[in-house]
C-alpha cells in the first residue's frame, strides 16, 4: 500500500502563498476556510542576527490518525490508497475530528456544514499529475510521492538531507507523514519532532 | 469509493454561492453558480487547455488555462516555460478572480453628476471616443497640443509604449509614469550608458534580466542582492530561479542589502539592514575597499574599461588622442612601460601597460585617470564611516564585500530600492562600477550578459518585438525638436529622454500654476494614480484644475471615482494576445477569452488616434502610415547606436496589432510566418528560435565582429564599458545620446542647470533622523509576494491573506512608541497621515519602519465607505511620501523611501476597511448571465488609410 505524502523543503520556501491560492482555486475552497495555510515562524534571535522561515500546513496524513478514530460515523476514513479522507455524505458535522486533530488543519465548511481538509488532490494524482500546491509552488520546494518508494520525488528529496534537517510536526504517537526539511542555517525547528 | 474522487465530489458548494453583490456602480448582482468548478462527473462538456503567458506582474510565467464553454475554469503553470518552469505564483493564479471580478469596467462610461459622485452612463465605444476626440481637438486648436497629457503605470497588463506613441502622434511631449524615475529608469538608463547592451541588459532581475540565473549549471558562487527581493517580486520566475540556485549542492552564497528582512534575506549569508536612503554611501565604501585592497580585476579594467583613460579635469571628458597628435578615435593613457602618455587604439595595444591610477601631465595639464577620479570621489567612505552613516557594523560590511569580491564567479543584482530617492543616479552608476571593476561582464555567473547576440549574428532571430519597455517603437519620427525642449522637467533631468517621459512634479506644477503652459486634459491608463504617485494629496488637490480626465483600466479605482469623466474598459491579461519572448523561445499569450466591451490598451490608443485623424489631426494621420514613421535615421557614434528606431504605425485591428508585435518573424522563421502559426504549432512548447547553446554564450565583446575584423567590444562610444561615465555628463550638457526627434539624434538641448557627475557622490536624505523633528522614524517600502504595484486589492483570495496594510516596527521602537503587534496605528509625515496595522518584528532595522502601498476598493462603494476619499487615504503610504525637491539631478527622482514619519497606536479600525475573509465575498467571480459576450462593432478605423494616397 502506498504511503503518499507531501514533503516541503523549508530551506527554499519563501512564504509567497502560491500554494494557498493554488489549493483554493483547485478545490474551490471558500473564503475563511483553508486546506493549506502558510505560517511565518520567527524571526528567531535578536536583531540583526535573526532567522525566519515559513511553514505551510495541511493534513499531515497521520499513520495513526486520531480524526479517523474519533469519527462516530466513519466519515473520516482511510481509503484503499492509504489516504485519510472525509466522506461528506456521511459527515454529520459533529467536529470531533477537528478537536482530535493535533494540528488544526481541518476546516469547517459553513455552507455544507461538513468538515473538509487537504485531500492530496486525488483528482489530479490519479491522472498522474501532482497536487496543485506542489505543481504551482513558486520555489518548486514542495514534493509529493510515496515515502516507501525510493524513486518518488518525496523520497528522493529526503534522501538528500541529513536526519537532523528532516522534521515532522510534534508527534504524539499519531505519526504524521508530512515531512519538512529545515536546516539550522535557515531556521531552528520549533514544532517538536 | 475513493478512486472516484473528483475535484468537488464532496463539496458541491459554489465558490460564491448566493452572495448578493453591490458594486461601485451598484448595478450587479451575482447569480448562483458554481463558477470556476464544474464537476467532471456531471459536466460532460469538454475542457480545452489553452497555453498562454501571464501578465499579472512584469514577470511572464507560462500558463495552462483550462477553458470550458468559453469560461476559464482553472490556471496552472506550464512547465515548458524556460523561466518559470511550471511554477505559478499567487498573483498569476488570481487571474480568474481578476477576470470575472464583479467590478470590472465592462463598457465605456461617461460620468453624470459631480466628480466623486460615482454616477455613470453607458456609452458605445464609438460615442465615447467621438466625444473624447472632440474635446481633444478643441483643446488642440485652442491651446496647442501640450494642453493634453497622458500617464500610464506598471501593473495590469500594460504596454507602456501606448501613451508615449499617442502623445508623439498628437504632438504633446508630456506623458508620465509613477515608476520611471522612481523605478527602473535610473538603473536601466545608466546600464545603457555604462555597459551599452540592449535595453534589457542591466542589473535588475525583476525586469527580466540577469538571465544567467535561470541556469542551475551556472558557475555563479555568490551574489549580492542590493535592494532587490527576487523571491517576492516575481515568486514563480525570479524567485523560482533563486530557489533553484540555492538548491544546488554548492548553494549560493548571498548578501542581502535591505532595511527589511525579506525572504531573500532569510536565506542569505549576510544581511545588511541599512538605514533607508543611504545606499550610495555603502556602495562608495565598497568601491574604496575594493580599490584599497586590490580586489578588482586589473586585467579586465585595463583592457576593457575606460578607467585607465586620462581625463581632462576641466571638461570632465576623457582625452582623445588628437590632443597628442594621434587619432581622435583613440583615447589617451599613461603607459607604465615607457613612462609616457600614449594613444590607446581600440581594442587595446598590447605594447602598452596602461596605468589604472595616478595623475599625469598632458600638454601642461594634470590629468587623472578615470579610476583615480573614482577613487578620489570614494576616498572618505571608509568601513567605519559607512557603518556610521548606514547604521551597520563595519566588520559585517567587510564580510559582505569579501563574499562578493573573493568569489571567482559572483555578481551584483541591483533592485528597485535606490530608484526611490534622489541619490538614484549615483546608486545606479556605483553598482555598475562595482561590476565593471570586478570584471563581472559577460562572464559566467555575471548579471550583465548579451545572450542571443551570437545567434543573431548567425542569422537567427526571435523575429518579434521583444518584451522590453519600449519594444514597439515609439513613433519618435513624429517628435519635433520643440517638443523635446517643451517636455516638462526632462530638460533639467535629461535621463527622462531615454523613456520619453516627463517629470511628474514639474507636470503638477504646470497644472497648478499654468507655467510654462497649462496641461488641461489627462488621458490616464493605469490603476489607482492616487495610490501610486508620491504625495497623493497634492494631486488630489489639483484635480479641479483639470478640464477632462479619461481613465482606462480593467476596474474602477479611487482615481476613477475622484477624477474621471470617462471610463474606457481595458482587457485583463487573459484577454490579450501577444507574442512573448522568453530567452531562446517565443510563446504566444493568447486571447483565452474576451468579455464585455473591453479593449486592448494599445488598440484603445489607436482608436483615439484614429478619431483625431478623422478630425484633421495631421500627426495622428501620419502615425498610421508606415513610411511616415520609419525613417531609419539611426547612426553610430563610436560603438553607441543612436538614432530613431524603426517605427511601427498604429494598428487598425487586433490582428494587425498582433502582426506588428510579430513583425519580422517570418523573415527569420519561415515555419511560423504569422502569430496564428505560432499559436497552432508552438503554443505549449514555445518556438525555439535558437538552441539554448546557440543562445547562451558568454563574452560577445571579445568575439570578432566579421564586419570589422576587430572584437565587438561594448555598445558604448569607446567600445569599452564606461564606469567613468563621461557620457552622463555629456547627456546633461547636450541631450546626447537620448535626444531623439524627427531631426535624428540632436546634441544641442538647453544644458541642465547642474552638471551631471561622471562618478558617484552621496546625498544624505533630505529628511533624516538627525533633523530632530517630531517624525523620528525612517520609512521604507517594498514588495509583498501577493500584490503587484496597486493591483489585485480587489481579489478575494489575496485580500483574505493580507486584508490591510501592514507597518513593520522593530520591537525596540515598538516599546519606545507604545505600539503593540496587530494594533491599528496612525502613520504621519510632513505631508499627511494614514493608517496600517502594526507588525512588531525584528525583521526591520531599528529606527526604521516598512509599509507597502495599499488602497481599499471596498471604500469606493457609497454604501459601505465613510467617505470616498477613504479608498485612497485609509492605508496609503503615498499620502506620506514626498514629491518636491530635492530631486535626482539626472533622473528627477523624488522621495518614496528614506523620509521621516511618526507612528501612534489608535483604537479600532479607523476607516472600517474590510478585515475578515468573508468580507470579500461580494468580489467573488461573476458567472452565468452576468457575463455578456463581446459584441462585434463597426470597424473604428474604416476611414483611416495605412498608406499615402497615390
Amino acid at each position: 500500500m502506498p504511503h503518499n505524502a507531501i514533503v516541503v523543503n523549508l530551506n527554499l520556501c519563501t512564504g509567497c502563498m502560491s500554494c494557498e491560492i493554488a489549493c483554493k482555486q483547485e478545490n474551490g475552497v471558500s473564503l475563511g476556510q483553508y486546506w493549506n495555510k502558510v505560517f511565518r515562524v520567527g524571526p528567531q534571535g535578536t536583531f540583526p542576527d535573526i532567522k525566519q522561515y515559513w511553514l505551510p500546513t495541511m493534513c499531515q496524513q497521520c499513520e495513526n490518525a486520531p480524526c479517523v478514530e474519533v469519527c462516530p460515523t466513519g466519515a473520516s476514513y482511510r481509503d484503499e490508497n492509504n489516504v485519510v479522507l472525509i466522506n461528506h455524505e456521511v459527515c454529520i458535522g459533529c467536529k470531533y475530528c477537528m478537536m482530535a486533530c493535533p494540528y488544526g488543519v481541518r476546516s469547517w465548511n459553513t455552507d455544507e456544514k461538513v468538515v473538509e481538509k487537504c485531500t492530496l488532490c486525488p483528482q489530479l494524482t490519479t491522472l498522474g499529475k501532482k497536487p496543485a500546491c506542489v505543481h504551482n509552488c513558486a520555489s518548486q520546494c514542495r514534493y509529493y510521492g510515496d515515502l516507501d518508494d525510493p524513486d518518488s520525488d518525496a523520497s528522493k528529496v529526503l534522501a538528500r538531507f541529513n536526519e537532523s534537517d528532516i522534521h515532522v510536526l510534534k508527534d504524539e504517537g499519531n505519526h504524521p507523514s508530512t515531512h519538512y526539511i529545515l536546516s539550522e542555517k535557515i531556521g531552528t525547528w520549533e514544532m517538536g519532532d | 469509493m475513493g478512486t472516484t474522487f473528483t475535484r468537488r465530489s464532496f463539496v458541491k458548494t459554489a465558490v460564491a454561492l448566493g452572495a448578493a453583490i453591490v458594486t461601485a456602480s451598484g448595478t450587479h448582482r451575482l447569480v448562483e453558480a458554481d463558477g470556476a468548478y464544474a464537476d467532471p462527473d456531471t459536466d460532460t462538456s469538454a475542457v480545452t487547455i489553452v497555453p498562454t503567458v501571464c501578465r499579472a506582474c512584469i514577470a511572464q510565467c507560462t500558463v495552462l488555462a483550462s477553458v470550458r464553454d468559453g469560461r476559464v475554469i482553472n490556471l496552472e503553470g506550464n512547465p515548458e516555460g524556460p523561466m518559470s518552469q511550471g511554477a505559478m505564483c499567487a498573483k498569476g493564479l488570481s487571474g480568474i478572480q481578476a477576470l470575472y471580478n464583479p467590478n470590472r469596467n465592462k463598457y465605456p462610461m461617461v460620468r453624470v453628476g459631480e466628480r466623486g459622485g460615482n454616477e455613470w452612463k453607458r456609452l458605445s465605444w464609438d460615442d465615447a471616443t467621438d466625444q473624447i476626440a472632440d474635446k481633444l481637438m478643441d483643446a488642440y486648436n485652442k491651446y496647442g497640443p501640450e494642453a493634453v497629457f497622458a500617464s500610464t503605470g506598471g501593473g495590469g497588463n500594460p504596454h507602456i509604449s501606448g501613451p508615449i506613441r499617442f502623445m508623439n502622434s498628437f504632438g504633446s511631449p508630456n506623458n508620465f509614469e509613477p515608476g520611471c524615475a522612481q523605478c527602473y529608469l535610473p538603473r536601466q538608463t545608466q546600464a545603457r550608458l555604462v555597459f551599452g547592451g540592449g535595453k534589457d541588459d542591466n542589473l535588475s532581475i525583476a525586469d527580466s534580466n540577469v538571465l544567467e540565473f535561470y541556469f542551475t549549471d551556472s558557475q555563479v558562487q555568490s551574489c549580492v542582492l542590493w535592494g532587490a527581493g527576487p523571491s517576492w517580486s516575481g515568486p514563480s520566475m525570479t524567485g523560482r530561479a533563486m530557489a533553484a540556485l540555492r538548491d544546488r549542492d554548492q548553494g549560493l552564497k548571498t548578501v542581502v542589502i535591505d532595511p527589511r528582512f525579506t525572504a531573500d534575506a532569510s536565506k542569505a549569508d549576510v544581511w545588511l539592514p541599512l538605514r533607508p536612503g543611504t545606499d550610495v554611501a555603502l556602495m562608495m565604501c565598497w568601491i574604496k575597499y575594493i580599490i584599497d585592497n586590490v580586489l578588482y580585476d586589473a586585467d579586465f579594467d585595463q583592457k576593457w574599461t575606460n578607467l585607465p583613460f586620462l581625463v581632462d579635469p576641466d571638461t570632465k571628458y576623457c582625452l582623445h588622442a588628437d590632443v597628442i597628435g594621434g587619432s581622435s578615435d583613440d583615447y589617451v593613457v599613461w603607459d607604465d612601460n615607457t613612462g609616457s602618455v600614449q594613444a590607446l587604439p581600440f581594442p587595446y595595444d598590447d605594447a602598452l601597460d596602461a596605468a589604472l591610477f595616478g595623475t599625469y601631465e598632458v600638454n601642461g595639464k594634470q590629468c587623472p585617470t578615470g579610476y583615480q577620479v573614482l577613487k578620489d570621489a570614494c576616498d572618505e567612505y571608509t568601513l567605519d564611516k559607512a557603518a556610521e552613516i548606514c547604521w551597520l557594523d563595519a566588520d559585517r560590511i567587510e564580510q559582505a564585500i569579501h563574499i562578493y569580491a573573493d568569489a571567482e564567479y559572483s555578481t551584483l543584482i541591483h533592485g528597485l530600492a535606490t530608484d526611490q530617492f534622489p541619490n538614484s543616479a549615483q546608486a545606479a552608476l556605483a553598482a555598475l562600477e562595482l561590476e565593471c571593476m570586478m570584471g563581472h561582464i559577460e562572464k559566467p555567473g555575471a548579471a550583465l550578459q548579451r545572450f542571443g547576440c551570437f545567434a543573431e549574428e548567425n542569422g537567427k532571430g526571435a523575429g518579434i518585438i521583444p518584451n522590453d519597455t519600449f519594444g514597439m517603437g515609439c513613433l519618435q519620427a513624429l517628435i519635433t525638436y520643440d517638443m523635446l525642449e517643451k517636455r516638462l522637467g526632462s530638460n533639467e533631468h535629461k535621463g527622462f529622454l531615454n523613456w520619453q517621459m516627463a517629470h511628474i512634479p514639474t507636470v503638477l506644477e504646470a497644472i497648478t500654476t499654468g507655467k510654462p503652459y497649462k496641461p488641461r486634459i489627462w488621458l490616464e491608463r493605469s490603476g489607482n494614480k492616487l495610490a501610486a504617485v508620491g504625495n497623493a494629496k497634492s494631486w488630489y488637490n489639483a484635480l479641479p484644475e483639470i478640464d477632462l480626465v479619461v481613465h482606462s483600466y480593467m476596474y474602477p479605482t479611487s482615481f476613477t471615482i475622484e477624477a474621471a469623466d470617462y471610463i474606457l474598459p481595458m482587457r485583463e491579461w487573459l484577454e490579450c494576445p501577444k507574442p512573448v519572448l522568453l530567452m531562446n523561445k517565443v510563446f504566444p499569450r493568447q486571447e483565452v477569452t474576451h468579455l464585455w466591451e473591453t479593449c486592448d490598451e494599445t488598440l484603445m490608443w489607436s482608436r483615439l488616434a484614429a478619431k483625431c485623424a478623422e478630425r484633421g489631426h495631421d500627426g495622428c494621420r501620419r502615425a498610421f502610415i508606415k513610411s511616415e514613421v520609419a525613417p531609419g535615421k539611426s547612426k553610430k557614434i563610436g560603438n553607441f547606436e543612436v538614432g530613431i528606431e524603426d517605427g511601427y504605425p498604429w494598428a487598425h485591428s487586433e490582428d494587425e496589432l498582433v502582426g506588428l508585435f510579430y513583425n519580422e518573424c517570418g523573415d527569420y522563421n519561415p515555419d511560423i510566418p504569422t502569430f496564428d502559426d505560432l499559436v497552432e504549432k508552438y503554443a505549449e512548447t514555445g518556438y525555439e528560435w535558437a538552441t539554448i547553446d546557440e543562445w547562451r554564450q558568454y563574452g560577445f565583446y571579445k568575439a570578432t565582429d566579421p564586419s570589422t575584423g576587430k572584437p565587438h567590444g561594448f555598445g558604448t562610444v569607446s567600445g569599452r564599458v564606461e564606469p567613468y561615465s563621461e557620457i552622463t555628463t555629456r547627456l546633461g550638457r547636450t541631450g546626447f545620446p537620448f535626444a531623439l526627434c524627427e531631426d535624428g539624434c540632436v546634441e544641442d538641448l538647453t544644458p541642465s542647470s547642474v552638471d551631471y557627475e561622471p562618478v558617484p557622490y552621496y546625498m544624505e536624505p533630505y529628511e533624516n533622523p538627525a533633523d530632530g523633528s517630531d517624525y523620528p522614524l525612517v520609512m521604507t517600502e517594498g514588495r509583498v509576494p501577493i500584490y503587484h504595484h496597486g493591483t489585485l486589492r480587489n481579489v478575494p483570495y489575496l485580500r483574505e491573506i493580507m486584508p490591510t496594510a501592514e507597518i513593520w516596527v522593530n520591537p525596540k521602537d515598538a516599546d519606545e512608541y507604545g505600539i503593540a503587534d496587530g494594533k491599528w496605528v496612525k502613520v504621519s509625515s510632513r505631508r499627511g497621515e494614514t493608517y496600517a496595522r502594526a507588525v512588531v518584528t525584528s525583521g526591520i532595522c531599528t529606527g526604521a519602519v516598512y509599509q507597502e502601498r495599499f488602497w481599499n476598493p471596498e471604500l469606493l462603494d457609497k454604501n459601505t465607505g465613510k467617505n470616498l476619499n477613504g479608498s485612497w487615504m485609509a492605508e496609503n503610504v503615498n499620502v506620506l511620501t514626498k514629491n518636491d525637491a530635492p530631486f535626482s539631478d539626472v533622473y528627477g527622482t523624488y522621495t518614496l523611501r528614506g523620509f521621516q514619519v511618526k507612528v501612534e497606536q489608535v483604537d479600532g479600525n479607523p476607516y472600517d476597511v474590510w478585515t475578515e475573509p468573508t468580507d470579500f465575498q461580494p468580489w467573488m467571480p461573476l458567472t452565468g448571465d452576468d457575463i455578456a459576450p463581446t459584441v462585434e462593432e463597426a470597424d473604428p478605423w474604416a476611414s483611416i488609410p495605412s498608406e499615402e494616397a497615390e
